[in-house]
């Protein structure tokens, strides 16, 4: 189930309150979102998604509990002022690095020509 | 409880349409119904709607038979039952005639938030019928919402607009209960999934505690009935 | 009640060609009236009365087609989607016969209308009170013993078969209780000769002798001295009838299944 921005789910990779918690750093740590920013209402999110707002809202609690978005009576869901965007950019890196690094690793390459591999592809991306 | 099912069974001449089921459905449940075709989904909802009666075991509706309380259950049957000549503003006149607690504002809404064209059904596609008795049955103002494969035979497009449509119409203290085929498309609007085989309970689980375990429901679905 | 409203509208949409069929076919019949001035003077009344008896026996025929269309219904799941709608079986049953009972009355009184015309014709003038009493007070008297229970007899029948659809099929019950009608019909009629009469019986026509005597023409029926005598019993009976197929046939849909 995919949607515009970044909200994209799958059925098979895990619980799906759990997802959307992702979704939400990852566009925090990418900057699509930003602190302060309203969120949509769980039942807009859920009907763009074709889930239940239910299951929203439980992804909505466990953010708000983790201190990432906060809920103002009668104004919404928004992004905490100081939600740890720094924080979640790393972690966002080291789950990207961590990716990488499992997938070469695989073809018993050694970290040297991982991160050759790596600059060359990035140097080359720049231009 | 809003709906409950007592080891009912309710056997037709030739087989069994479903076999000693018990169920309980509480206010606030967005349940998927799932099985292959035969296995019960669609007596199971008409034994709820009160449509069928139960040859064994007891169908408790609102603490009653679920026919005395139809004024109070919406039940979309599979069949495309609209008379070809009603246009959607018949489809009003109908429906506000006869339920109190139809609201023809949010049909309205609902008949162009689905795009539904305002002619004869008879010259709509089946995607049009649908979507017009889609939302013939969400400006209802129910707590027992029976949809019986409101997506069988719906091209994609409309498909997405009715499930949208669900997920926007309901009210967190009423119980849908959604049988469809389409389960990829559908697992995501279910708190709770049913699984029948051949007329008997398979599994009733709630649905993120499946995905839990690293399975989609059509994972799940194929292990378990397949 | 806004629900019998409703499904009268309802009946009335999905009704109204049979409906506007059988109004439009007394054109027709007044035609065939108008074309009998060919043939001759004597054997005019005679076949004149004699199609507007077969008018009545083929709008019989349609009425009880147009009430008895079931089928098409059960097969589509219309029936589903009434079978869950609040209103009773009653009142279903109530706004179905409503609609065909009314056409049925339209229908004959303006069958009536065309006995008064073709009486004119052939030189019977009947006063205001007997042209009346051709054009209202018989057709009404004759449908409540004839058309009227026969069309509620057809409704009971439809929703009695329909209501053995999913257990198998209809069409066996549905004979059984076709040949019980018929063979009790014969004691319905005698047991109406029966007790004919017994109460004082309705008088219409007294000025007709005066009227016919001017066509040489006997009509005496019943009763003495120039006027039509009906009983009163047939017509409370048929009535009473007409309420009882109607009560069943409610009852019998609230416990159908869909």
């Amino acid at each position: 189930m995919t949607d515009e921005n970044g909200w994209s789910l799958e059925m098979d990779a895990g619980p799906i309150y759990v997802q959307i918690g992702e979704r939400v750093r990852e566009q925090l740590a990418r900057g699509d979102l930003k602190p302060g920013e309203k969120l949509p209402s769980a039942r807009d999110l859920a009907s763009r998604l074709s889930v239940n707002p239910n299951t929203v809202v439980h992804a909505f609690e466990r953010l708000e509990a983790d201190g990432v978005i906060e809920t103002k009576r009668g104004l919404g869901t928004f992004v905490r002022e100081d939600a740890p965007v720094e924080a979640m950019r790393d972690e966002s890196l080291r789950a990207s690095a961590l990716r990488y690094a499992n997938d070469v690793r695989r073809l018993g390459v050694a970290q040297e020509e991982a991160l050759r591999a790596l600059k060359e592809v990035w140097d080359a991306g720049k231009a | 409880m809003l709906a409950k099912l007592d080891q009912v069974t309710k056997r037709y001449i030739k087989n069994e349409g479903v076999r000693d089921l018990t169920l309980c459905f509480p206010p606030g449940e967005v349940v998927g119904v799932l099985g292959l075709n035969g296995s019960g989904k669609s007596t199971m909802l008409k034994l709820i709607a009160g449509l069928l009666f139960p040859t064994d075991g007891r169908v408790v509706v609102f603490d009653g038979p679920p026919r005395r309380n139809r004024a109070k259950i919406v039940y979309l049957g599979e069949t495309d039952a609209l008379w070809p000549w009603m246009t959607p503003k018949d489809a009003d006149r109908f429906m506000s005639g006869l339920y109190p607690d139809f609201d023809s504002g949010r049909f309205g809404e609902l008949l162009d938030a689905l795009e539904v064209p305002r002619r004869k059904t008879k010259t709509m596609s089946k995607g049009e019928r649908g979507r017009l008795r889609l939302a013939m049955a969400l400006s209802r103002d129910a707590k027992l919402y029976l949809l019986d494969e409101p997506l069988a035979g719906i091209d994609l497009i409309s498909r997405e607009k009715i499930l949208s449509s669900i997920v926007r119409e309901w009210h967190t203290d009423e119980t849908i209960l959604l049988s469809t085929h389409e389960v990829a498309e559908a697992e995501g609007l279910f708190e709770r999934t049913i699984f029948l085989r051949d007329g008997r309970l398979a599994l009733d689980a709630q649905t993120e505690d499946l995905r839990l375990q690293g399975k989609s429901v059509v994972e799940t679905f194929k292990e378990v009935l397949a | 009640m806004k629900g019998f409203a409703t499904l009268l509208w309802l009946e009335a949409r999905r009704s109204w060609v049979w409906a506007a069929a059988l109004i439009g076919s007394l054109a027709f019949w007044a035609w065939g009236i108008e074309q009998v001035r060919l043939m001759q003077v004597g054997e005019r009344l005679g076949v004149r009365a004699i199609l507007l008896i077969v008018a009545s026996m083929t709008g019989a025929l349609v009425l009880a087609l147009m009430i008895g269309r079931f089928r098409s219904e059960t097969r589509g799941g219309q029936y589903q989607v009434l079978l869950l709608t609040p209103p009773s079986g009653y009142v279903h049953v109530g706004a179905r016969y409503t609609f065909a009972a009314a056409t049925a009355i339209v229908y004959y009184i303006a069958i009536g209308f065309l006995f008064w015309w073709i009486a004119e014709k052939a030189g019977i003038h009947l006063d205001a009170a007997s042209a009346a009493q051709v054009t209202l007070a018989l057709p009404l008297y004759l449908m409540v013993i004839t058309i009227l229970p026969f069309l509620a007899w057809v409704l009971l029948w439809m929703v009695f078969i329909s209501s053995y659809r999913i257990s198998g099929s209809g069409w066996i019950p549905g004979t059984v209780m076709l040949l019980g009608s018929f063979f009790s019909l014969r004691f319905l009629v005698e047991g109406l000769i029966d007790i004919a009469y017994r109460l004082p019986s309705w008088r219409l026509f007294q000025n007709l002798q005066t009227a016919i005597d001017r066509a040489a023409w006997e009509a005496e029926i019943e009763g003495y001295g120039g006027f039509i005598a009906m009983p009163q019993e047939p017509f409370w009976v048929m009535l009473a009838l007409i309420v009882v197929f109607l009560a069943l046939a409610g009852r019998i849909w609230q416990e159908v299944e869909g």
